[in-house]
């Protein structure tokens, strides 16, 4: 009689296909990467059941911190150019051309005018300590200087929007600014007030508040 | 698992050199574990999920004319104070009004602005006017009027939940104000009681600043 031996798998696993996987999920990964823009504060927005979605482009996103500082995040390049050249002899700001390239390509930015080219010639945590947020007057509204960075970003874009329209470009791509709220869960409302009431002031009442998604206890009925 | 070829063991009994046979095979593993931990770095910046927007509309700040403003009964009016340690104190109506307290979860805000919808219904039933989102049919509004007045202790949470609670609850008509002194009293010394001035009842009429 024949003895029966088990069959000896080899140790040695073919890793071709797996590899194959690896590499194809590697590449996907990679093309739909968008990098992180460094945000100045994190914020940790709290939940509701609005299903609506942030539009990707044209936003103009006011960052609220836990502590009540505000911070400004407009989305384009070309809005952003015109905005901080106006802000810059608006308030004196004495940006040179490398500065002011430097703040088109930042994310969220927030810093008295006076702490502005300081802010902006500072690097990393050095920056993150000078973004102590816009100021906000909520007596004297022509004082106010997140009153006034909102007010030429929208314009900065409206007329970006009519240029790029003329030359022939797909409205769709370009639209005026959607004025985004994002605050942090533990806020404190009179941080809030300020902002609603500079952006009530300045005739904007319609806006977003951003929020992550909840369950609609309706819904799940 | 790699594959090694051995040395010295290439002669033949006879004593010709044959040349080496390379094996086909190439290890993948290090291959692998490059991919993978290349993979978990993008999947972990990536921000996979678009955050959600909650769209709000406040009341204009200019100065409203009479024929703009809509009335309603004192009856139909619920007021939500947002309060400090994730509070809501809220009343009814006006004239002896009641302060009560809860909480935001789904048996407390909820029940009130549901209980109260369900009485402004039994008493004065509900309106039925055209739907904005399928035009033609019509659409069942509550009477009730819900004003939302967070307090300076209230953390922005609180602001996103009552407004969310309006959402699920199916409110049509609220607005946020700010909170005046007397309601501020008010929730210090309930046993008091709402007493607003003729000058703030004319102040409210007009829009409230």
């Amino acid at each position: 009689m024949p003895k029966h031996k088990p069959k000896r798998s080899s140790p040695s696993l073919d890793m071709t296909a797996m590899c194959d996987v690896a590499f194809l999920l590697l590449t996907f990964f990679i093309l739909t990467a968008k990098a992180k823009p460094q945000e100045t504060v994190t914020v940790d927005t709290p939940s509701s059941i609005s299903e609506a979605k942030l539009p990707e482009v044209g936003t103009l996103t006011i960052l609220v911190s836990k502590e009540g500082n505000v911070y400004l995040d407009p989305a384009g390049a070309p809005a952003r150019r015109a905005l901080i050249a106006t802000m810059n002899t608006q308030y004196n700001m004495g940006l040179s051309t490398a500065e002011q390239n430097k703040f088109v390509n930042m994310g969220s930015f927030g810093a008295p005018s006076g702490d502005f080219k300081r802010m902006l010639s500072a690097e990393g945590p050095e920056r993150a300590k000078m973004s102590t947020g816009i100021p906000i007057d909520t007596v004297d509204i022509n004082k106010s200087e997140l009153a006034s960075w909102l007010h030429q970003a929208r314009l900065a874009q409206f007329n970006y929007k009519k240029e790029a329209i003329s030359e022939g470009k797909n409205p769709d791509e370009v639209k005026e600014y959607a004025i985004v709220v994002k605050a942090d869960k533990d806020t404190p409302f009179s941080a809030i007030e300020k902002v609603i009431n500079t952006l009530t002031d300045i005739n904007l009442n319609k806006f977003n508040l951003i929020t992550s998604q909840e369950g609609d206890p309706n819904k799940s009925e | 698992m790699a594959e090694i070829a051995e040395q010295g063991g290439g002669g033949s009994k006879d004593g010709k050199v044959r040349s080496k046979k390379m094996s086909t095979k190439v290890d993948f593993t290090a291959m692998v574990d490059l991919a993978f931990l290349l993979i978990t770095f993008f999947m972990l910046t990536t921000t996979l999920a678009k955050p959600n927007i909650m769209p709000i509309v406040m009341p204009e700040k200019k100065d409203l004319k009479k024929e703009d403003l809509e009335e309603t009964k004192e009856s139909q009016v619920l007021t939500l104070m947002l309060g400090a340690n994730d509070k809501v104190y809220y009343y009814e109506g006006i004239t002896d009004a009641k302060l009560d307290s809860t909480d935001y979860s789904a048996e407390g805000v909820r029940k009130v602005i549901l209980g109260k919808k369900d009485r402004v219904k039994a008493q004065w039933g509900e309106d039925e006017k055209d739907d904005p989102k399928n035009p033609g049919q019509k659409k069942i509004y509550s009477k009730l009027s819900v004003v939302i007045k967070p307090t300076k202790e209230s953390r922005y949470k609180n602001l996103v939940d009552t407004f969310d609670e309006m959402k699920i609850c199916n409110v049509a008509r609220y607005v946020m104000l700010p909170i005046s002194k007397v309601e501020e009293d008010f929730i210090k010394n309930p046993a008091a009681g709402l007493k607003f001035s003729a000058e703030d009842q004319a102040a409210a009429a007009s829009g409230a600043k």
